[in-house]
């Protein structure tokens, strides 16, 4: 029991942490970035160099934070910006985004699984359970994220002209809000974020030009369920995550691998608005 | 109209990957070897070491003056490691570029979507990849093993000198994974060993924890997993890791190549093959060098995947020189009788369509390295196909 | 109790009236089509014509992405998984259970019905009134993640990821195969081509366009959705059969999300919405796919990826209309331009008036969270009534003619049309009970023209064919006069993002008036028109209620027009109402004028 509810904490922590760039984006920019996996990808290579520059496997997390925030502002300029006014023509923009980078990693780096150093291994014991080390790290390193999260929108500026613009775009850019700038900028976040948690799930995944898609339509349906709220999506996280640990664990894998995809549908059948809101 | 231009427009953009490694032969007189291999999907880690391996052989024969006097032509087409595209390369080789022999290491996806091509286009088929056995058609011949070959070692070897009588299973959910732990599982009963449970995740699954904590808790002695080649067995292998477990390990699914790139997480892993770089043979070491000597810097590290290919295309050379001819009937009927002396030892598909293969089983070393542990010789493929 | 028999006349009128259809251009295409595809096989060699029966059927899926995106909106990602589901029926019936002419109908009759069952359970879960778009696209793409997983999941019997092979099946020559294959796409594409030149393929367009609008024209959106889903499951589903048999092969990836994004890619590329471009698209892109991607295997797919994007940033509908335009620069006459329908007056229906009350409200009230926007408002509206809602921004005007509209809107209280409870109806039911709602801003469909806005807003009375289009349009005395009117009875061929601001609010008016309402409720008609257009729709108004008894609900901030047509007026201030009475008991107080000149007020809504 004490195993599963770690199992269920742990889980949760991964899909907060892979899926909040994709809230960020879809809050902000009313917009699905379906080049989310692709930036997950992105930050598993960053990871990847990481370790073949010799550096500490720990730095493998800013370092794809800014490959991933330099590279999304490049994307947003180019590919996004045109596209505000029409949200599903975004949707296959990125797709096809997604596609682009995954060739462009595959020609650089080949097909074949990466090695790549993982900062810590093993198991400690915790509450009387010997447990993955690396897996509580990343409950902490996500509690961590949420609060970076909530302090960046709640104590500054652009967190501010962000809330504005995730309330009213029209208004916010009437309140002399840049809201082309706040846009920029989320894009940016959101792709670093993607890129970070791509670095941090590295150690319990294999490297490899494929590493995001699996994560990409998790995340997605995530965050359509949670909403745009950081307390909502840990808790969407927690919902949709337990459940896939509970059916793996007692009914099957198989179908736990389905479980937050129907789940969501069915969820979103139901309140379309999401568990939380309206 | 727009049909037919169509089809002009398509032909005369026609491009293959044609590696012609004969020098001289007019097209007219060479022999066509068609190669279907997954140089992208999931086998494109391993496909260009099979391929370099074919090379070799075929840059050999050449060298020596061909079949018959023919020389050879190397037609290499991707197969995207799965059935789609495996349809189109097959087309392409077998109606395209009319080869006379399909020699390759693929899919059983690619495999089984291939195989009615190969019927109705009448091909020799010599199928060099280890797979989940029983897939038989007049047509085809294997030269990797199959489970009956490959378990027994691993299972043997956890029960007399690790003591390990309660085993846990886990697998990708696709045929090889499940064809592979289901003989196993049967294999362990037969020992007097017992099966604590058997797990599976998707192919493109990634999170094993609840299968991890369900192992833990099971309290076996000792694992055996058979997942999809690359990614699904990094993955479970480093969250094993991560998790802590030590018990004997066994992979059913793991290279050596694909061993050395999971680095330290990798050691201490057991693996069953028929082929292992370290083999003291003559014909290995000559093989090694050759395959240094040919391609230098570019040489993909030789493996139990890409040997067979090697030895395959041989093993079609007796063949037609047996026959007399590369009529594709003749060919079959005479691949059962001829034998190769290759890395691997002996090779003779004369098993039902299949060849009795020496096995090794060895262990990853923490430099990423592999040592032999002990050997297996003649390992007999049991029944697959008794109707052929 | 009104008596609606307008289907009678209707139906009447119907065989009556002129048809158009593309049946023998379309027909003079197909058997060219059908020749080319006759004597292909002869010029071409084996391994193209391999390629291409593969590639006519991904064509004939491609088409019904088409269909669903291109034409009415629906982004989908789950075409795969009806096509996947009629190869595995073919493979699993073959593999399991019998081989022969009677298996193989047995075999593509489950196959069709499995893919329809399962179309109309996901158009049930995507298609629901308010469901957003994107909503539509996840639970496409989730199907196909369900679908191949439970492929993944069925062991021996499905053969898991290796899939089912070498199943029997008709070893037939490939020029039969090519034929059919071929035969199968030509018929495809002209029964679609026929179906989104008719009138109801004018619907499937508008629907694209503006959803909102068609659901408050009487469309049953949702089951228009979930038919054309369904009539694609199907299509796929033979697509899907005909693949297996030929190649003898079925594999997971045939039903998966990738083959799904893969049709998108096609469809986008060929150009969305115009049947032609995607169907070339697939077939170019698969073929050429299959020649290069043997050497280039990565090359060819990042190539296909900057163009997907290329497209859709730059060229959103893809590369067929650029096509057209340089045929058209360089054949003159090519051009076919929308023809104007020809007007009439559509037959009275017969009313019996008087005996019910149009519309009586109690008690409504909606909150947004704690936010109360409107409450407590009780009244009601009798026949031939003009009743003006007046009121400051923010009063919940707008609310209020949304709760009447939409029995999904409000909060609490209850609504009665003739007599009859709006309970919790969807706008298009709403419709049926009489009412007629016309939005704030101009709300037309942009690419349709005038004359299409107007066939479409007469589904409900005039169903639209789905093979033909009708050379005549029959709409009701009012919505003509307005057409006539406002000019745009010379602008019937013009499409409607063309037409000048007064005139889009002009065509939504005639539209909502082609519903042949009892109750229309009208948010600001006027704003933005001119002086001279702003009485002639007063005119029309004030004639509509006196003549045709109808009642009127108009939301106006122009006091002096409220005063003019009004025959009474309510004020609604803070989500209650504060007065209610004649033009004069209300306009001319000093309450009004206060509220209207924005002083703070706090008096509780009782009315004089």
């Amino acid at each position: 029991m004490g195993v599963l509810l770690l199992d269920i904490v742990t889980t949760a922590a991964i899909l907060f942490a892979v899926a909040s760039g994709l809230m960020i984006i879809l809050g902000v920019m009313k917009l699905i970035n379906f080049a989310h996996g692709a930036f997950l990808t992105i930050g598993g290579y960053a990871a990847f160099a990481t370790t073949q520059l010799g550096w500490n496997p720990w730095l493998a997390i800013p370092f794809a934070a800014l490959v991933g925030f330099i590279l999304g502002l490049i994307v947003e300029r180019v590919i996004v910006r045109p596209l505000y006014a029409r949200p599903l023509d975004a949707i296959l923009a990125t797709w096809g985004l997604g596609i682009i980078i995954g060739q462009v990693i595959t020609i650089v780096f080949g097909r074949q699984v990466q090695f790549v150093q993982s900062p810590i291994s093993g198991a400690i014991e915790f509450l009387g359970y010997s447990y993955s080390t690396y897996r509580l790290i990343l409950v902490a390193l996500a509690a961590l994220l949420a609060v970076a999260l909530t302090a960046l929108f709640y104590f500054t500026r652009f967190g501010l002209n962000a809330r504005a613009v995730i309330m009213n775009e029209d208004l916010a850019r009437g309140l002399g809000i840049d809201s082309t700038r706040v846009r920029l900028i989320t894009f940016g976040l959101g792709a670093a974020l993607a890129s970070m948690a791509g670095a941090l799930i590295t150690p319990l995944i294999s490297v490899d030009p494929n590493l995001g898609l699996p994560w990409l339509i998790n995340s997605f349906m995530l965050v359509l369920v949670s909403g745009i709220s950081i307390p909502s999506l840990i808790v969407a996280s927690l919902i949709l995550g337990g459940a896939q640990v509970v059916v793996s664990t007692y009914v099957s894998a198989i179908l736990g691998g389905l479980t937050i995809v129907v789940l969501a549908a069915v969820i979103l059948r139901i309140r379309p608005q999401g568990l939380f809101s309206g | 109209m727009a049909k037919k231009l169509l089809g002009s427009w398509a032909g005369s953009l026609a491009v293959a990957a044609v590696l012609g490694l004969g020098g001289g032969a007019s097209a007219a007189e060479t022999i066509k070897i068609g190669v279907p291999v997954g140089l992208s999907g999931a086998n494109s880690v391993v496909a260009p070491s099979v391929v370099q391996s074919g090379e070799l052989a075929v840059a050999e024969i050449n060298a020596a003056g061909g079949i018959l006097g023919r020389q050879l032509e190397y037609i290499v087409a991707d197969d995207g490691s799965g059935a789609q595209g495996a349809q189109k390369a097959f087309d392409s080789l077998v109606f395209q570029k009319k080869v006379d022999v399909l020699i390759s290491m693929e899919t059983s996806a690619a495999r089984n979507a291939g195989l009615p091509i190969v019927n109705r286009g009448r091909v020799p088929f010599i199928y060099t990849s280890f797979y989940e056995g029983r897939s038989c058609s007049p047509w085809l011949y294997v030269n990797a093993w199959v489970p009956d070959q490959q378990v027994a070692p691993i299972v043997d070897h956890f029960m007399t000198t690790k003591d390990a009588k309660t085993f846990f299973l886990i697998g990708s959910d696709y045929a090889f994974g499940r064809g592979m732990l289901e003989f196993t599982a049967d294999y362990i009963a037969e020992k007097g060993g017992k099966v604590l449970g058997d797990e599976y995740l998707p192919m493109d699954g990634t999170d094993w924890t609840p299968i991890i904590s369900k192992l833990k808790s099971s309290g076996a002695d000792a694992l055996i997993t058979s997942t999809a080649g690359g990614a699904p067995n990094v993955t479970l292998t480093k969250q094993l890791r991560a998790a802590g477990i030590d018990i004997p390990y066994g992979n059913l699914a793991v290279d050596e190549g694909t061993a050395r790139n999971m680095g330290a997480d990798a050691a201490g892993i057991y693996i069953s093959a028929s082929y292992i770089t370290d083999i003291p043979s003559a014909e290995n070491q000559a093989y090694l060098k050759n395959m240094k000597a040919h391609f230098g810097d570019k040489l993909k590290t030789p493996n139990d995947l890409s040997v067979p290919q090697y030895e395959g295309v041989y093993l079609y050379k007796l063949a037609v020189e047996k026959a007399g001819t590369t009529d594709p009937q003749a060919v079959i009927d005479a691949l059962d009788d001829v034998s190769f002396q290759g890395p691997r030892g002996r090779i003779q598909m004369n098993k039902q369509r299949h060849a009795p293969l020496t096995m090794y089983l060895a262990q990853v070393q923490a430099d990423g390295g592999i040592k032999l542990i002990s050997t297996f010789k003649d390992v007999d493929p049991g029944e697959q196909c008794p109707n052929l | 109790m009104v008596e609606q028999v307008q289907n009678g006349p209707a139906k009447g009128r119907r065989t009556a009236a002129r048809r158009r259809s593309d049946l023998a251009n379309v027909l003079k295409v197909s058997v060219a089509a059908l020749v080319v595809l006759g004597v292909a096989p002869f010029f071409l060699d084996i391994y193209t014509i391999n390629i291409l029966i593969r590639a006519l059927l991904l064509a004939a899926l491609a088409l019904t992405v088409d269909l669903l995106w291109g034409y009415t909106g629906i982004l989908t990602f789950g075409q795969s998984a009806f096509f996947g589901i009629g190869a595995y029926a073919c493979a699993l019936v073959f593999t399991h259970w019998g081989f022969g002419a009677g298996w193989a109908i047995l075999a593509l009759a489950l196959g069709i019905l499995t893919a329809m069952a399962v179309a109309a359970l996901v158009g049930w879960l995507a298609f629901y009134h308010g469901a957003s778009p994107l909503y539509g696209s996840i639970v496409t793409l989730a199907l196909t993640i369900v679908v191949t997983q439970i492929i993944y999941a069925g062991g021996r019997t499905t053969g898991s990821s290796s899939g089912l092979s070498g199943f029997p099946t008709y070893y037939w020559p490939l020029e039969t195969w090519f034929w059919i294959a071929g035969a199968f796409l030509v018929v495809v594409t002209a029964l679609a081509w026929l179906f989104v030149h008719s009138d109801m393929g004018r619907v499937l367009v508008a629907i694209r366009e503006n959803e909102n609008r068609c659901a408050y024209l009487g469309i049953p959106v949702s089951r228009i959705k979930i038919l054309l889903l369904v009539a694609s499951g199907a299509i796929g589903a033979i697509a899907g059969f005909g693949y297996a048999a030929f190649t003898n092969v079925v594999a997971p990836e045939l039903a998966g999300f990738l083959l799904g994004t893969e049709l998108l890619i096609w469809v986008a590329l060929g150009g969305r919405g115009t049947l032609i471009g995607p169907v070339i698209g697939a077939i170019l892109i698969d073929v050429t796919s299959s020649y290069l991607s043997g050497s280039l295997p990565f090359y060819w797919k990042l190539l296909v990826g900057i163009l997907f994007v290329v497209v859709i940033v730059a060229l959103p509908q893809g590369l067929m209309p650029e096509v057209t335009k340089i045929w058209r620069r360089f054949v003159p006459g090519a051009r076919r331009k929308a023809e104007a329908p020809k007007l009439e007056p559509a037959p009275a229906r017969g009313v019996v008036h008087g005996k019910e009350q149009p519309l009586t409200v109690r008690g409504v009230h909606r909150h947004f969270g704690s936010l109360q926007v409107l409450q407590g408002i009780d009244f009601e509206a009798k026949e031939g009534e003009l009743l003006s809602l007046v009121g400051p921004n923010g009063a919940g005007k707008t609310t209020l003619i949304r709760c009447l509209a939409d029995g999904y809107e409000r909060s609490g209280g209850d609504i009665t049309i003739f007599g009859k409870d709006l309970g919790r109806w969807p706008p298009e039911r709403c419709v049926a009970l009489g009412i007629g709602r016309k939005f704030q801003t101009a709300n037309v469909f942009a690419t349709l023209t005038v004359g299409e806005c107007l066939r479409v807003a007469r589904y409900r009375m005039a169903p639209p064919s789905i093979w033909t289009s009708d050379t005549t349009l029959g709409l009701p005395e009012a919505a003509l006069r307005i057409v006539e009117e406002t000019g745009l009875a010379q602008s019937l061929d013009t499409e409607a993002r063309h037409l000048a601001h007064g005139q889009k609010q002009a065509l939504e008016l005639a539209m909502v008036l082609a519903l042949e309402p009892r109750i229309v409720l009208l948010d600001e008609p006027t704003a933005g028109l001119t002086r001279v257009e702003r009485e002639r729709i007063g005119a029309i108004l004030t004639s509509l209620t006196e003549r045709e008894r109808l009642s009127i609900l108009l939301v106006e901030h122009d006091l002096d027009f409220v005063r003019e047509i009004s025959s009474r007026v309510i004020v609604l201030h803070q989500g209650k109402i504060l007065l209610d009475g004649s033009v004069e008991e209300v306009v001319d107080s000093e309450l009004v004028r206060e509220i209207y000149a924005g002083t703070a007020l706090n008096l509780k809504g009782d009315g004089p």
